[in-house]
């Protein structure tokens, strides 16, 4: 009632300030405390400040992410492009040439143009640090295709993830299980074991080595 | 019978390639393999198996599937080019750019007017098939994925293509896809990896099924785009798919070397309704299998243990046969060693090189089976690389040890080989006739004065040979006139004393020519059976042929008819035990000491027929040695018969009679070859 009695400054209150009232548990009875209007007045004008700082700064942080964002997009178009100096060569280049037509009659303008073109090649070849020239005979995609799709099959059959053992193992295996039983092959053809017992020997030396067992 | 040194010969590393790709064509009843060396193989489904054709890989071949065109062979490979081969002349008629990167796999419809390919960058390419060359048609829909594998519908107007995570169903017409199958992926770990479908067929009332590397056979219904049912037929890829004839039956191969079979029956007896079982499971292979047929009566598998297997189906064949025994063929049906008996030199031929080696010595004499001891160590002389990246084709060293030839489908080759006791040296022959520009077969005539060279239209070159000039003599012709023959010569076969040439053509053709008059002198009469090994008599000039089918013949060249004993052999027929073998015969040849001596083998066996004495009938014992060596001496002669077989040696390659009577015996373990496969799967069993 009494916030309807009073006019327009009441609307800034009403806008998302309540004036709280404090109401404590105990004392239910009672009337209502007497709020002073001042009191309440600065409280209500305090949160309405607080608010307008808190968007401005919001607004703030805003800015300063689109302008860090607008920064960094200028600085990657500016890699894009080629740098300054070669620019500045490239406008000292067709600026001779104004001047050399400016000099000669309209007709040699083709040979004007062809230099213009050898010249620009020529700055053109001076430019050439990381690109090299290839035919498209001379090196086909198809190898690179053709390696990458090779690849792709020896990675599902026998890549990663797939269960593979090795042949000494499958020949062994079925010397166990046979009929007539016999010992795995690394044992009985000496070409097969060759490799493993190298390793061995090599990883003895190593242990005696490090150990120190052999005094020297 | 006499008594032997053997040189056992175990240093021809021959190492076969796996098999990639099959492909059947069922009115000629032949089979197409592709290897990953990049050779073709055709093999004869009516005449034993037997290895008709072989053309030459290359290096850098990457074959992946082949597809039959009617009559015409196409293949496509991960070098991104279509390539038709010529099969009269063995060699590869021309190859097309697709311009769709790798391809995956190549499919024919059943109209036989197009071909479709999968390509890696996710487009299915039709081409038109047409007179003499493929024409390219259109591409359909452009997928985000690579196109693994093809199938059409019979009727020709829709395409099902196997692709990663997915099936698409595409309207040939439109082009545009019809339906999305999606395959979901594996438990587990194989979550994370994409599931790719590496075969998919597609039947004619609109059911697919697709293998894929889960391990999964799925059936998908088209009509409505869903699942049918799934089977879980193994833990490792599903890597290729066949369906019969008849659409009853389907076979998946798998990666841990097994053959599963599904078949269209109806789960009650009695009952209408019938649905995909999985019924047989074969285990032939140690490794990948990467390509099968079902051809109906048998499935046929091969993978990348390099063994061509078949096995017969027997509640689909009739009467008992030789297509009722299993078949692993592991070596070529042609000899890749030659010999020059004089100089006591063997050439191995491998794809991309030859070797010569001189035989070791030896003094010793010992019992019947002992060891002797080596004097001197075999020694390798040469080894020859081929400029280029066409693999041989055939290659040839003369009795005396002075001339090496060999060929490949683009060029041909011929070396001068001089070799002192410790130099050995080697000059090309630089000017060679232009008319050999490459060959099918080579044979140098016995006193190597002569080289002759099979080319195209069975016509064979005859080349004399000189410290200086090498002039071309002339071309042998099969046929003066009417009817050309096209198919390309297989064997060569020159006789001792130079005056004759046998020729075999892989349409089963022989031609003799007198070299004299340097004409056709008399053509064999056609026998139903190719010709896997042939030789002429020294003195008798006799020819003598086997066929696949274990025939034996032998023709007297001058008289132009078959010889008695030949006929008696027919007569009496061969003992079941001779036809039951499954290996043909690779090479035949003679005794100068003993005249009635005929020396062959195959792969198991080597065997000595004398023709003196009796032929064995069905009763008696064929493998009679061992009875033979424990009765005494005068009973043996009542109980010999004329075949005499020594099963000592076993997976021989090579086997010759040398000038000073020693035999070698040139054998490739299988266990070797096994050594240098590709890994296999991890397979735990139980007790190990």
């Amino acid at each position: 009632m009494a916030k309807l009695q009073r006019g327009e400054s009441e609307c800034e209150l009403e806008k998302g300030v309540r004036v709280s009232v404090v109401m404590s548990d105990s004392s239910e009875d009672e009337g209502p405390e007497e709020v002073a209007f001042e009191e309440s007045r600065s409280a209500a004008l305090k949160s309405e400040e607080e608010k307008l700082q808190a968007a401005k700064r919001e607004k703030e942080l805003l800015k300063e992410k689109r302008r860090k964002r607008q920064q960094f997009f200028q600085e990657q178009k500016k890699k894009r492009l080629l740098s300054d100096t070669l620019l500045e060569e490239f406008d000292t280049v067709p600026q001779k040439q104004k001047k050399l037509s400016d000099d000669r009659d309209e007709e040699k303008d083709k040979k004007q143009q062809k230099l213009t073109k050898s010249k620009k090649k020529k700055a053109s070849r001076s430019l050439q640090g990381n690109c090299s020239v290839m035919r498209l005979k001379d090196e086909s995609a198809d190898s690179s295709m053709q390696q990458s799709a090779m690849d792709f099959i020896q990675a599902r059959l026998y890549g990663s993830g797939t269960l593979r053992t090795t042949n000494a193992e499958l020949l062994s295996l079925e010397k166990k299980r046979g009929v007539k039983k016999g010992a795995a092959v690394q044992f009985v053809n000496k070409k097969w074991g060759a490799e493993q017992k190298a390793k061995a020997e090599k990883s003895n030396k190593r242990f005696i080595h490090r150990q120190k067992l052999v005094t020297t | 019978m006499g008594e032997f040194k053997v040189h056992r010969v175990r240093f021809f590393d021959y190492m076969p390639s796996a098999i990639r790709a099959l492909a059947f064509q069922p009115q000629r009843e032949k089979i197409a393999v592709a290897r990953t060396s990049g050779s073709v193989e055709i093999f004869n489904c009516a005449d034993r198996f037997f290895q008709e054709k072989i053309i030459p890989g290359r290096e850098q071949a990457a074959t992946e599937a082949l597809a039959w065109v009617g009559d015409r062979l196409f293949s496509a490979g991960l070098n991104g080019v279509i390539s038709e081969y010529d099969l009269e002349n063995q060699k590869v008629k021309y190859t097309i750019d697709a311009f769709g990167g790798p391809m995956w796999t190549i499919a024919s419809n059943q109209q036989g007017t197009h071909l479709a390919v999968g390509c890696e960058d996710g487009t299915v390419k039709l081409f038109e098939v047409c007179e003499g060359k493929i024409q390219f048609e259109k591409n359909l829909a452009k997928q985000k994925g690579r196109i693994l594998s093809l199938s059409w519908h019979p009727s020709g107007s829709r395409i099902v293509a196997g692709m990663m995570d997915m099936i698409r169903v595409f309207n040939t017409e439109t082009g545009q896809s019809v339906h999305r199958l999606l395959v979901e992926r594996g438990i587990g770990a194989s979550r994370s990896v994409e599931c790719v479908v590496w075969g998919v067929v597609y039947l004619s009332d609109g059911t697919i099924i697709s293998g894929d590397s889960s391990g999964k056979v799925k059936i998908w219904d088209d009509l409505t785009g869903t699942l049918i049912k799934s089977h879980q037929v193994t833990k490792w890829d599903v890597l290729a798919l066949s369906v019969s004839q008849d659409e009853t039956s389907v076979v998946a191969g798998t990666s841990e070397g097994t053959v599963v079979q599904f078949q269209f029956l109806s789960v009650v007896l009695g009952q209408e309704d019938k649905e995909w079982v999985q019924t047989r499971i074969f285990k032939n292979h140690t490794h990948d299998v990467r390509a099968v047929l079902e051809l109906g009566t048998a499935v046929v598998s091969g993978g990348m243990d390099t063994q061509f297997v078949v096995r017969p189906l027997l509640d689909k064949i009739e009467e008992r046969g030789p297509e009722c025994v299993l078949r692993k063929i592991q070596f070529p049906h042609r000899s890749l060693v030659s010999c020059a008996k004089k100089a006591g030199l063997l050439l191995f031929q491998y794809p991309g090189h030859l070797e010569l080696w001189r035989l070791g010595e030896s003094d010793g004499h010992g019992a019947s089976g002992s060891v002797l001891p080596v004097k001197r160590k075999p020694e390798k002389l040469l080894h020859l690389k081929i400029k280029g990246e066409e693999h041989i084709c055939c290659s040839a060293v003369s009795p005396c040890g002075e001339w090496i030839a060999y060929s490949t489908v683009a060029s041909f080759r011929l070396y001068r080989l001089h070799c002192d006791n410790n130099n050995v040296s080697i000059t090309k022959v630089s000017k060679l006739p232009k008319v050999l520009s490459s060959a099918n077969q080579i044979c140098f005539s016995s006193d190597s004065s002569k080289l002759f060279a099979a080319s195209t239209c069975s016509s064979v070159h005859v080349v004399s040979l000189s410290q200086t000039v090498h002039k071309f003599v002339c071309t042998l012709k099969p046929k003066s006139g009417e009817t050309l023959l096209t198919t390309a010569v297989h064997l060569l076969a020159a006789s001792e004393d130079g005056k004759w040439l046998a020729s075999a053509n892989s349409d089963r053709e022989v031609q003799i020519y007198n070299l004299t008059k340097m004409k056709l002198h008399s053509t064999v009469p056609v026998y139903n059976s190719g010709v896997t090994a042939m030789a002429i008599h020294p003195t008798t000039n006799n020819l003598f042929m086997v066929h696949a089918d274990q025939q034996v013949f032998e023709y007297s060249i001058e008289e132009k008819k078959y010889t008695d004993w030949s006929r008696q052999v027919q007569r009496n027929g061969l003992h079941y035990l001779w036809l039951a073998r499954d290996t043909p015969v690779t090479n035949v040849t003679f005794n100068p000491k003993n005249p009635t001596h005929i020396i062959l083998h195959d792969a198991y066996m080597f065997c000595i027929i004398d023709q003196t004495l009796p032929l064995p009938d069905s009763s008696s014992q064929f493998y009679n040695q061992l009875t033979l060596r424990s009765l005494p001496e005068k009973d043996r002669t009542k109980h010999s018969h004329a075949f005499k077989m020594c099963k000592t040696f076993k997976e021989l390659m090579f086997v010759e009679l040398m000038e000073d009577q020693s035999l070698v015996a040139v054998e490739r373990p299988l266990v070797e070859i096994a050594a240098q496969l590709p890994a296999p799967v991890r397979q735990k069993k139980f007790a190990t």
